[in-house]
């Protein structure tokens, strides 16, 4: 189903998710590449299959094929290492921050996509997974680029919607299960 | 013996793979594999012992190198017609899947520095150079001993991982502890 059927089909009593979903779908704050990466992105780190399919299928339509793979790879890629750089960041024992973690993270060089946009996504990502390491260097690296503080924060508001609409989402396929 | 650090020495030879006289040569360069890593392995002599185990093993991990962006070639100063033979002559050979070179003039091989000083063929050696043409890792072992392809593996992908994530940016380096 299309984004729009399934905002549809959000209860009541999320309203202001199914409104906020809304507007964020057509605010232009981001580009439309940065738009739909990072709903696609978040989708997936969310996890909810139901959102996963309508966000990826209307995705295609706004993304070239390197910038679907690139978010999926966002996704993928800051799975490992909001668990990894979570935990180094984390741990008391400050040693675990400097031995070589030994894990392939080679897209991160060459993403397909414009670095920025990628970085935006990761960071969108690590804002769901909850790793303020991440979050804080991906934040740097994007300002070092240009990147305004708005851009930013809209792909954050773009995780936190998502997020909860994949939450609402899971809550009703329970209840009707 | 070149070493890590030093480029990797131009070649212009001919490549066998498959069984086919038809379709068996290749004339191959360094610029064939532009771009992408090389484990260059190079065996004494076709037709010999050790030399079988360690081809078939390098060609059941040969999916692992081609993930890593890694072209395997094996290579001895036999000619591109012996190296025809040999996998004609074998079933498990026949089916390996990548190429050979040919170094019969034992130009790459003295560039290398790896002839044997007795006998003139090439020793057991090993070299995994990357996309820049730079060697990255060296092993030579004595006639007798073959050669492990998970170790190779494991280096190359030693060498390939790098902690590219902005989360490893720290002012002042902390020294690393041994993985």
């Amino acid at each position: 189903m299309t984004v729009e059927q399934l905002r549809e089909t959000l209860p009541g009593y999320a309203k202001d998710l199914k409104l906020n979903l809304g507007s964020l779908l057509t605010d232009t704050v981001l580009t439309e590449q940065q738009r739909w990466g990072a709903l696609l992105a978040t989708a997936l780190a969310a996890r909810n299959p139901k959102l996963i399919e309508a966000i990826s299928t209307e995705a295609a339509a706004h993304l070239t094929p390197e910038a679907v793979a690139a978010a999926k790879s966002a996704a993928s890629i800051m799975a490992m290492n909001n668990i990894y750089y979570r935990f180094t960041h984390l741990a008391s024992d400050r040693d675990y921050a400097t031995m070589p973690a030994r894990l392939r993270m080679n897209v991160i060089a060459n993403p397909g996509v414009e670095k920025a946009d990628f970085e935006l996504w990761s960071l969108a990502v690590s804002a769901i997974n909850g790793c303020g390491a991440c979050i804080d260097s991906h934040d740097k690296v994007l300002r070092q680029a240009g990147v305004s503080r708005e851009a930013i924060q809209q792909a954050v508001r773009i995780a936190a919607v998502i997020h909860a609409v994949a939450a609402t989402l899971d809550g009703e396929a329970s209840l009707a299960a | 013996m070149v070493t890590v650090g030093d480029k990797f020495p131009g070649f212009a030879l001919t490549a066998v793979n498959g069984t086919d006289p038809a379709k068996a040569f290749e004339p191959v360069s360094n610029a064939s594999y532009a771009g992408k890593w090389m484990v260059v392995f190079a065996w004494p002599k076709d037709f010999t012992f050790v030399c079988p185990t360690e081809i078939v093993g390098f060609d059941g991990v040969a999916g692992e190198f081609d993930d890593r962006d890694a072209q395997l070639l094996g290579m001895s100063v036999d000619s591109d017609y012996v190296h025809l033979a040999w996998r004609q002559s074998r079933e498990d050979l026949g089916k390996v899947s990548f190429p050979w070179l040919a170094d019969h003039k034992r130009e790459l091989s003295t560039a290398l520095g790896i002839l044997d000083k007795t006998d003139g063929v090439a020793l057991r050696a090993t070299f995994i150079v990357d996309p820049q043409g730079i060697i990255r890792f060296v092993s030579v072992n004595d006639m007798s001993v073959g050669r492990n392809p998970q170790e190779v593996l494991r280096v190359l992908d030693a060498l390939q991982t790098d902690e590219l994530c902005p989360c490893n940016w720290q002012k002042g380096q902390e020294t690393l502890q041994a993985a």
